[in-house]
């Protein structure tokens, strides 16, 4: 992952700042759009690489792109398994191919806000994002902006912001196309196959993932013992057993369509398109100790998304505007076996959830020194969500959710950049969601170089941020609270970061940053006492610490290369309202689940290709109390988890070959990233994949 | 030579790099944490059933010792080097084994009351399994959610041998909960979506009468006259599809199997719990406060004997011998709770550390 420098560089004259401009970002594009290699470049991108050198650009922005050969890697990964391996973000894993949230900088998964193609798609209803849901070849682009930087994109991601973009505007002429199939253990498959076709200002895709596993891994379940009697019914054995990871399977199937039309001066067109439809179980607890031979315990999903863009280039002036459309399927089963014949049905959970969506931008630049920004995004959410199983005919009161919310949020920004080496800028959001209006947020954003030669660029920001209670929070039956306030809190950075290398021999980059949240009005569910969860404004965090990165390559003689890569984020989130009562232990102490260190690095060496990637990802002692107590049932042990592959391309009969053998938690780590959910060991997979 | 330069650089960093990953990877296979031993129990003291939270596998049991006013720990993980699993909801005591039933996990355990140590579990045939009543050494009954059905299991043989039909409950929405017996019948509060209280047949494992005492009886209690009381929580939430109502203390006369008297609270007083003193003559209850009445009385006392604070006790037991009250404080419901100890009057004695959610008590006499 590299974090982008955003300040010009200083003290080079304007034609050659353009001409290193237009090389720098030429020599970025096929990392960032041709993974596997292509160069090609396109009349489009050429022309808005000359007006972007007119512009200001980002000022003191926090970004951490993701390198496309991550996304690329592995038809089987998700973004889930991407960002554990190539960010320092906390990814909460309730197990292989089961729900999967991040967490920024300490913050709750509901405060990291995602978008496609520039629209929300984060649930409406819970405000999270499952990330085990995206494969990661389903994306094009993937970036994390991080805390006060992402109010420039979205509100509400007190966190940050994962913004992905798929499309096709980057195909080259003519047919191209890919195949990958997967073989691993545990009957799982994966299928990837993508066909694109570009002529002249026309540039069309598609692309078709499937993946099943049976994912009955198996594991040394810690939590229990297996016991063994005598025949006078005492036991005489007992053992921690080997079992398998039960109700696991899933099948997975994404299509995903782009199309665009470059029209010259009326701008670009664009559609994408993308359906995915799911069917996972959900793993028993490694506490469960029903012997039943039938239960059912699925969550099944359909969803389907698509945004129209438009934009528009000039040489003083971008406009851009956006249309799109979720609806989502989702259906929740659990049911028992009672006897033969009999199933009872414990929960049977059907939502529906529709969401409309309008975005409106201009970006105007009078003079290289100075740039506006505005624009507006409008979402509006329908949801309608059943739980059948506790319905009975003929009662009132049985909508667990039924409710619609316009969500408004508008920016202007002006940035100025008096000299190369100095940038300031400042935003203002203003977000209307329903009846509610949050006060204007703020943010500041300045940047400097401090040592051109390595691009030393010291970085602030401060801003304030506001995050409404999602639909759940509020209007879930039974639980939902609308007498909620909004979560909102003053977030500030400051870092620095430095690129230098030489041309063909090597390439260092590095960047740390402090951030310092406060957020006050926390939104945690809890346990009531009638029963049901119910969410709650409880407590005041206090969230700091560091994120680093670094990377550096190497291309050496003979063709051999070797790419290292390393993200270190120390994280305190401190837990600062006031005590429940004279019992609560947990002011002073670390929110439950948040690691105080997280890290990950990927080291690649490759040679006349052939490739060796090993990952490695490590996460910190974990507590599972709100009191920080280092009981059996209260912490998590720190682990690492690492992974290896070694792979082969070549260039057969007119096509492009590859062939991938991937090993998965190399050291047969035994871990578990949320109590009581079972990990796999080590395990293999095989990938072969040609194109054309 | 700028190769030169570049191998050698590229030396030493493969070299950090190298011990970096190598320190990495050395704690690959993560901590696993050893259970401590046990503290031995005393001859009496009291069980605490900590719920954990759904979902997380984190329920425990405690064990108190009212002589010394401590508190012993997480007892079944350090006995038996396994968790006690997910939700557990109650325990009981009969000759020397305790029976623990973890709803979550659709297990009961039974464990020796002294040590802690496993002796058998029921895993077969439950189905969110709540609560266990002895009928005799050979017979025991589990009430169950999500069931209409009541298990019949042979304790000796860990084994469901059968199940009693609950007339008038759907599988989905079935529940029963607490047991207590007089005589030959077995009386059983039906909770979650019901209204009723069911009496059973203990020779014939037959459901023989049914009475409606209001919207959803949480629990239940047997007075020296052999009254039952039961608490209803009156639905919990407007919307509840079973109903909405103020909650209740009912008394049911369990000679004719009526309704007795109804002493109606407030629409939405939070009601989980009644516990009875060891001479079966005064309630206890939690309405938002803890509230204590003769059996005798007729009407519903004024004051609380407790005051909550705001806070919201999550449950309720009276030392059968010396009279004290203790309740179960789940502070946050994520951090462990902890046991507030008043005498009969209502003065504090003291305080000491639960597991999560405590909710359930046992006495061990």
């Amino acid at each position: 992952m590299n974090r982008q420098h955003r300040a010009a560089t200083p003290g080079i004259r304007t034609s050659a700042y353009i001409r290193k401009c237009l090389l720098s970002v030429a020599a970025l594009l096929p990392c960032l759009f041709f993974p596997t290699g292509s160069t090609a470049q396109s009349p489009t991108l050429l022309r808005g690489i000359s007006v972007s050198a007119r512009r200001v650009g980002d000022i003191g922005k926090v970004e951490s792109r993701i390198d496309s050969s991550a996304l690329r890697e592995s038809v089987a990964l998700s973004l889930a398994d991407v960002l554990g391996f190539n960010s320092g973000l906390y990814v909460k894993n309730y197990g292989r191919a089961t729900l999967s949230t991040v967490n920024f900088r300490g913050t709750s998964s509901s405060h990291t806000q995602v978008t496609w193609n520039g629209m929300r798609i984060s649930s409406p209803m819970l405000g999270t994002t499952d990330f085990s849901m995206i494969p990661s070849f389903m994306v094009d682009r993937a970036a994390l902006v991080h805390g006060s930087s992402s109010l420039g994109e979205v509100g509400g991601g007190i966190g940050g912001l994962v913004k992905l973009s798929t499309g096709s505007a980057v195909e080259k002429e003519g047919f191209s196309g890919q195949y990958v199939q997967g073989v691993g253990l545990w009957r799982t498959f994966d299928e990837f196959m993508r066909l694109a076709w570009g002529r002249g200002p026309w540039r069309a895709s598609a692309r078709v993932a499937y993946s099943s596993s049976r994912n009955d891994f198996p594991y040394t379940n810690h939590d229990k013992k297996d016991i063994v009697y005598d025949d006078d019914y005492n036991i005489i054995d007992s053992y921690h057993p080997r079992e398998r990871n039960r109700s696991g399977a899933f099948k997975d199937f994404h299509a995903l369509a782009s199309a665009s039309y470059d029209s010259g001066n009326s701008g670009r067109w664009g559609l994408d398109a993308w359906y995915l439809s799911t069917n996972r179980e959900l793993p028993l607890l490694t506490t469960d100790y029903s012997e039943d031979n039938k239960f059912e315990n699925r969550q099944r999903e359909q969803t389907i998304r698509a945004v129209a863009s438009w934009n528009r280039f000039s040489s003083t002036t971008s406009l851009s505007a956006r249309a799109g459309y979720v609806h989502t399927w989702l259906a929740y089963d659990y049911r028992r076996e009672m006897s033969q014949t009999v199933m009872s049905t414990l929960t049977r959970s059907r939502s529906h959830v529709n969401t409309f969506y309008a975005h409106a931008g201009w970006k105007h630049y009078p003079s290289p020194k100075w740039q506006f920004e505005a624009s507006a995004d409008l979402h509006h959410h329908s949801v309608d969500s059943h739980d059948y199983a506790s319905l009975r005919p003929g009662n009132a009161g049985d909508e667990a959710l039924r409710h619609s919310r316009a969500e408004l949020s508008a920016s202007a920004s002006a940035k100025w950049r008096p000299t190369r080496r100095i940038g300031l800028g400042a935003l203002l959001r203003e977000e209307v969601f329903g009846d509610k209006a949050a006060a204007p947020v703020p943010a500041l954003f300045a940047d400097a170089v401090l040592w051109p030669a390595a691009n030393l660029t010291a970085k602030l920001s401060g801003s304030r941020n506001y995050r409404f209670p999602t639909l759940n929070d509020l209007y879930t039956t039974p639980g939902g609270n609308p007498e909620l306030r909004p979560e909102q809190g003053w977030t500030y950075d400051a870092g620095l970061s430095a690129s230098t290398g030489q041309e063909g021999a090597w390439k260092f980059s590095a960047g740390a940053n402090w951030f310092d949240s406060r957020i006050t009005d926390w939104i945690q569910w809890l346990p009531s006492p009638k029963g049901f969860y119910v969410p709650r404004n409880v407590k005041q965090v206090h969230a700091y610490g560091v994120e680093s990165e670094a990377a550096v390559a190497f291309w050496l003689p003979r063709g051999w290369m070797l790419d290292i890569s390393a993200n270190y984020t120390w994280s305190a989130s401190m837990n600062c309202g006031e005590p429940v009562n004279d019992g609560d232990m947990s002011v002073g102490k670390q929110l439950p689940y948040i690691p105080r260190h997280s890290a990950s690095a990927v080291a690649r060496l490759s040679w006349h290709g052939w490739g060796l990637t090993y990952k490695i990802q490590f996460y910190s002692e974990r507590f599972t109390m709100s009191s920080n107590e280092s009981t059996l049932t209260g912490h998590l042990p720190a682990y690492s988890l690492s992974n290896a592959a070694i792979e082969k391309s070549l260039r057969m009969a007119g096509l492009d070959w590859q062939a991938k053998l991937a090993v998965n938690n190399l050291f047969n780590a035994d871990y578990q990233t949320v109590l009581s959910r079972p990990m796999p060991g080590i395990n293999f997979e095989f990938f072969l994949s040609v194109s054309f | 030579m700028q190769h030169s330069y570049l191998s050698k650089f590229l030396k030493n960093t493969a070299c950090i790099a190298m011990m970096a990953l190598a320190a990495c990877a050395l704690p690959a296979c993560s901590d696993n944490d050893e259970p401590e031993p046990v503290i031995q129990p005393t001859a009496s003291g009291l069980f605490i059933v900590n719920e954990g939270n759904y979902g997380a596998g984190n329920a425990t049991l405690s064990y108190f010792s009212p002589e010394t006013n401590t508190v012993a720990q997480e007892v079944f993980y350090r006995a038996n080097d396994a968790r006690l699993g997910d939700v557990a909801n109650s325990m009981t005591i009969h000759d020397k084994l305790g029976w623990v039933v973890v709803n979550g996990s659709n297990v009961v355990f039974a464990i020796a009351a002294d040590t802690y140590v496993e002796k058998g579990r029921i895993s077969t045939g439950l189905t969110s399994p709540r609560w266990m009543h002895f009928i005799s050494d050979e017979k025991a009954y589990v009430t169950q959610m999500y069931d209409n059905r009541i298990a019949i299991v042979n304790p000796k043989t860990y084994s469901v041998t059968g199940y009693i039909d609950v007339p008038g409950q759907e599988a989905s929405t079935g529940s029963t909960e607490m047991m207590v017996q007089v005589g030959k019948y077995v009386y059983v509060n039906c909770w979650s979506y019901q209204k009723t209280i069911i009496r059973i047949d203990t020779d014939t494992d037959k459901v023989d009468a049914t009475l409606e005492v209001g919207v959803q009886p949480k629990s239940m209690v047997l007075d020296r006259d052999n009254n039952l009381w039961v608490l209803t929580d009156g639905g919990g939430w407007d919307g509840n599809p079973v109903g909405y109502e103020a909650p209740s203390l009912v008394k049911v006369n369990t000679r004719d199997f009526t309704v007795a008297m109804k002493l109606e609270m407030n629409l939405g007083d939070y009601t989980p719990t009644l516990a009875i003193n060891g001479t079966r003559d005064r309630l206890y209850w939690i309405q938002n406060d803890v509230y204590t009445m003769p059996i005798t009385s007729t009407e519903l006392p004024a004051t609380p004997v407790i005051r909550s604070n705001g806070n919201y006790y999550y449950g309720l037991t009276i030392d059968p011998e010396r009279g004290d009250i203790f309740i179960a404080d789940a502070v946050d419901y994520v951090q462990n709770g902890r046991l507030l100890r008043y005498d009969s009057d209502g003065a504090s004695i003291g305080t000491v550390a639960t597991g999560i959610c405590p909710h359930a008590f046992c006495w061990k006499k």
